[in-house]
């Protein structure tokens, strides 16, 4: 197949691929009943409130941003020996990371609920958490 | 052409890009808007094709992704500037991956559907590919370190949001193609490298005072 005929049918499919993925995003978003008011964390729901409640609180003062400490929120919900575990934080738009036990250390959760770690990159910070999974 | 002239034009033409995402994309960032899908749809696409267009030569689209993430990692603010740097230098490698077959005359871009096409393919392969390259690295250069499951639950919203850039792609391309004519070699010496060394230079102390200045604040 030559060029001429090619190309055209290449961005034919890219503009299909683009068109179904966003069409997925919006009627996924849609169907998924996240429960935004509470976080699921260790299978088991919190408010925020709750959260900061029993966490221990934490603050960044170089980012400018306070919360509770990830680490000790872990050990107050029940997990045991948390340093033999991953972490994986789930957002609201289904962006997720996984972190590891000395990256909780350094990391808090917001009242907005946004987790902020000073020891990773920008790209870990996840906003509007809905789950912290313990692996 | 000169060798100098294109290690000059792929200096100029990294630092606008570079310096366009620092500045306008930290803007568009700060408003809200998609900043990574216009950047790499306009931005991107757009500078790295008027190189192609003006200087005719394989590798200088990514040497300028090189000099345009360089000047990236200056300017820490408007998301995640070290995800930025790498997306950016992708963008160039696969920028010279999806043009490698295209000749340098573009004898096949005639058409419009062909330029408009080849501007859908090269945004959206620049935004995709260097997102997902990103989704790699970072955490690889992280303590954190990467996991695919990440990446495959995040792929639809990337695949997504990668239409925008395609379309602008699609339309920026054709435009930008009406500088295929101009000869950058007619430009003489004592014009052509004062002026790239001063606007590369303008470039980067622009965006390190605005790195500097938003420190102080």
């Amino acid at each position: 197949m030559g060029k001429e005929k090619l190309i055209p049918i290449l961005a034919l499919i890219i503009l299909l691929i683009g068109s179904s993925s966003t069409i997925y995003v919006y009627a996924t978003q849609d169907n998924t009943n996240i429960d935004t008011d509470t976080i699921n964390i260790y299978n088991q729901h919190y408010t925020i409130e709750q959260i900061f409640s029993i966490a221990e609180p934490r603050i960044f003062n170089d980012l400018n941003y306070s919360g509770v400490a990830l680490d000790d929120l872990i050990i107050k919900v029940g997990v045991e020996c948390p340093e033999y575990h991953t972490y994986t934080i789930t957002g609201e738009g289904g962006y997720q990371k996984t972190v590891k036990w000395g990256n909780m250390q350094n990391g808090l959760l917001t009242m907005e609920k946004r987790v902020v770690f000073t020891d990773l990159p920008k790209a870990f910070r996840v906003k509007g958490v809905v789950k912290i999974e313990v692996i | 052409m000169d060798k100098m002239r294109i290690v000059a034009g792929t200096i100029l033409f990294g630092s606008l890009w570079g310096f366009s995402e620092c500045i306008i994309g930290s803007y568009f960032h700060d408003a809200g808007l998609p900043a990574g899908a216009i950047m790499t749809g306009v931005f991107a696409v757009g500078f790295m094709l008027i190189t192609r267009l003006l200087y005719r030569q394989r590798g200088m689209q990514l040497g300028m992704g090189l000099v345009a993430g360089m000047l990236r990692l200056f300017n820490p603010f408007g998301g995640c500037f070290i995800c930025s740097a790498i997306a950016i230098m992708a963008e160039g490698a696969l920028f010279e991956l999806v043009w490698y077959k295209i000749s340098l005359d573009f004898t096949e871009l005639k058409k419009p559907i062909m330029t408009a096409s080849m501007g859908v393919i090269t945004a959206y392969v620049c935004f995709v590919g260097g997102y997902i390259v990103t989704q790699v690295l970072t955490p690889m250069f992280s303590s954190a370190g990467f996991y695919l499951e990440n990446l495959i639950v995040f792929l639809p919203q990337i695949l997504s949001r990668g239409l925008l850039a395609a379309v602008l792609g699609g339309i920026i391309i054709p435009v930008a193609m009406l500088l295929k004519n101009i000869g950058i070699a007619r430009i003489r010496d004592r014009v052509y490298y004062p002026t790239t060394v001063a606007i590369s230079v303008l470039c980067w102390t622009a965006v390190i005072v605005n790195t500097l200045l938003i420190l102080e604040v």
